[in-house]
């Protein structure tokens, strides 16, 4: 079965991208655009994989991960930072990589591909 | 030519005989029988000895004596008179008689008499000659010496008018001041552009304080007698912010008292302005470089989209991806018009804003950035802070400088082991009032005072020194102002005051 990946990121034209490229790359996938949605999305979809924008409008990605973390069942989903800002890597210590923008799409695709085995 | 002598005597047997004698010593010799003949003689031959009796009739010896000294008082006279006439011998000397011999006149005591005149008559020339000498080299040291003073004086003129060219046409602001701050003398330049303040304090005169400025250069080198170098904000007669590089150096007495200083300060406004603008550049391209980033990953996504829909050959994936890329070049072109736009002047973009909403942006912003550390982040806001008008990413940036300067001091401050930063939030009729407090390292009063200063960092290689300069600028650019307390491990507390209404703004912007 295919793995899901849910991506978090508020500007929609990089969601529609990165939804793209997983899709064009045969994985399921869901959205959100800011911590809260993706909390909602997380207990609804399950996804074995986020990837996660820092900067977001309402709620931002350090405060949805340490919800996230926080939670028996969430707390082992592998998270990839994908954001601009400079200080990323100290953003999330447990995040399985760090990314900047704009970001390489393959090695993305690689990153994944790596964590989730498949 | 043979000497001449007079000899006078009413006597013509007298006369006869001593014109027989001296004759023969070889004076050229003249005779009166009387006072005023004598003297008539003396006028036309100016005899240098007369020889006279005392008791003649009509004008006697001692009469014609005191005629003869007032007249031609170089003559000497020998007076003549009987045995035993001691009172008249003794009265002719008193009255400057060269000597005195007795009648009848014996030829051996004339010689001696006549020696001993010659004598007299001779030192005396030697004196003279040797005085009009004297008064000779007096005379023409005198005139060295003023010729000397002459040259002297008029070299300490041309120096003295080199001096006060220089004082006056050098590119900068000379003003020399005594121990009690007043200003004892002023060059043409700092005339032009404070006016002629010789005799007011200095802070009163180009600083509009009440009190002397802390650290003031001046003070330290009378303090040292060390020169000092500082940064200064001056302001002009027509109340223009000067920035100055000032230099001071001791003036010192005779006795090398410093009695004076001298403060010499180059005009860097023009310099500072520059750097205003380039650093205001530098923020500009910091805050934005986020965006730029978005923006390159959104143009990322559109290309992709159409790679893909020209591979599946789907039309409708082609067309989505081009709205995409329209979509963010169309962004980026605005972005790029905002930053050449601001490259060449940055006007405030003013909106009205409710503080609170403002304040929680600037704090959520916070927040993440604290997300890292291990500093506890306290809201105190005041739930009815109304509204304000500002240019809301620029007093963003501006907060944000402060806040991570904040960060800063907390995470070099190894002394303590809790941390905190208080973001408080109040307001009053006219005015917001934004607190930042840490507890971290603190400052001591020369960082303080630098705090605001281009380039100035604490921080060694991780600091530009050009965030709290910005912050500054912007804040003042609003009409507000920040101020800071602190002390050296105790923390820092920063209040950033802005006024409600941009009515209060200032226009003197780059």
């Amino acid at each position: 079965m295919a793995k899901k990946i849910m991506v978090v990121d508020d500007d929609p034209v990089i969601v529609k991208y990165i939804v793209a490229l997983f899709r064009d790359n045969g994985y399921l996938t869901c959205a959100a655009s800011n911590g809260l949605e993706a909390y909602e999305m997380l207990k609804q979809e399950k996804p074995d994989l986020i990837t996660l924008d820092l900067e977001m409008s309402e709620e931002w990605g350090p405060k949805f991960y340490r919800r996230l973390s926080k939670e028996e069942e969430f707390k082992d989903i592998p998270v990839v930072v994908v954001s601009g800002l400079a200080g990323r890597h100290l953003s999330i210590r447990k995040a399985v990589a760090y990314l900047g923008k704009p970001f390489e799409p393959a090695e993305l695709l690689d990153i994944v591909k790596k964590t989730l085995g498949a | 030519m043979s000497e001449p002598i007079l000899i006078v005597d009413d006597e013509e047997g007298v006369r006869e005989m001593l014109a027989l004698l001296l004759s023969d010593s070889g004076f050229r010799v003249f005779t009166a029988e009387n006072g005023k003949q004598a003297l008539q003689i003396i006028g036309d031959y100016r005899p240098q000895i007369v020889i006279c009796d005392i008791k003649m009739p009509g004008m006697n010896g001692i009469e014609l004596l005191r005629r003869i000294k007032t007249e031609a008082p170089d003559t000497e006279i020998i007076t003549m008179s009987g045995h035993g006439d001691m009172e008249l011998a003794i009265q002719s000397l008193i009255f400057e008689a060269a000597d005195f011999i007795t009648k009848p006149v014996n030829g051996e005591a004339l010689e001696i008499a006549l020696e001993r005149v010659h004598e007299k008559i001779r030192t005396r020339a030697a004196l003279k000659e040797y005085t009009r000498n004297l008064e000779r080299l007096v005379k023409e040291k005198s005139e060295r010496l003023l010729e000397t003073e002459k040259l002297a004086t008029q070299r300490y003129q041309q120096l003295a008018q080199k001096f006060e060219q220089l004082f006056d046409e050098v590119p900068c602001y000379i003003s020399v001041h005594d121990t009690d701050y007043r200003l004892t003398a002023v060059n043409r330049r700092f005339k032009e552009d404070f006016g002629d303040c010789t005799g007011s304090r200095c802070f009163e005169a180009y600083k509009n304080l009440r009190e002397p400025c802390p650290e003031c250069p001046v003070m330290k080198t009378f303090k040292d007698g060390q020169p000092h170098y500082s940064e200064e904000i001056l302001i002009s007669k027509s109340f223009e912010q000067l920035n100055v590089l000032t230099w001071t150096t001791p003036i010192r007495d005779p006795d090398g008292e410093i009695t004076q200083v001298m403060s010499m300060s180059h005009d860097v406004t023009k310099v500072r302005k520059l750097q205003n603008h380039l650093s205001s550049l530098g923020l500009l391209i910091g805050t934005i470089s986020h965006a730029v980033k978005g923006l390159l990953t959104g143009l990322d996504g559109g290309m992709y989209m159409v790679n893909s829909g020209f591979t599946k050959a789907d039309r409708q994936l082609v067309s989505e991806g081009w709205d995409t890329v329209t979509l963010v070049v169309g962004r980026l072109r605005k972005l790029i018009m905002d930053i050449l736009y601001y490259a060449k002047e940055r006007e405030l973009e003013w909106e009205e804003a409710p503080v609170l909403r403002f304040s929680e942006e600037v704090a959520s912003t916070i927040e993440f950035k604290l997300a890292a550390q291990k500093i506890e982040f306290e809201r105190d806001f005041d739930q009815s802070s109304g509204t304000l008008e500002l240019d809301l990413s620029l007093v963003h940036s501006a907060l944000m400088n402060i806040f991570e300067n904040a960060i800063e001091t907390c995470i070099e401050d190894k002394s303590k082991t809790a941390h905190r930063i208080i973001f408080r939030v109040e307001g009053d009729q006219d005015s917001v009032f934004f607190h930042v407090r840490d507890n971290g390292v603190g400052m001591d009063t020369e960082t303080k005072q630098k705090l605001f200063t281009m380039f100035f960092s604490s921080k060694g290689q991780k600091g530009t020194g050009l965030g709290l300069f910005v912050s500054n600028q912007v804040i003042r650019q609003h009409g507000g102002t920040i101020n800071v307390q602190s002390e050296p491990g105790e923390g820092s507390c920063f209040t950033i005051r802005l006024p409600r209404s941009r009515k209060w703004a200032s226009k003197d912007h780059l």
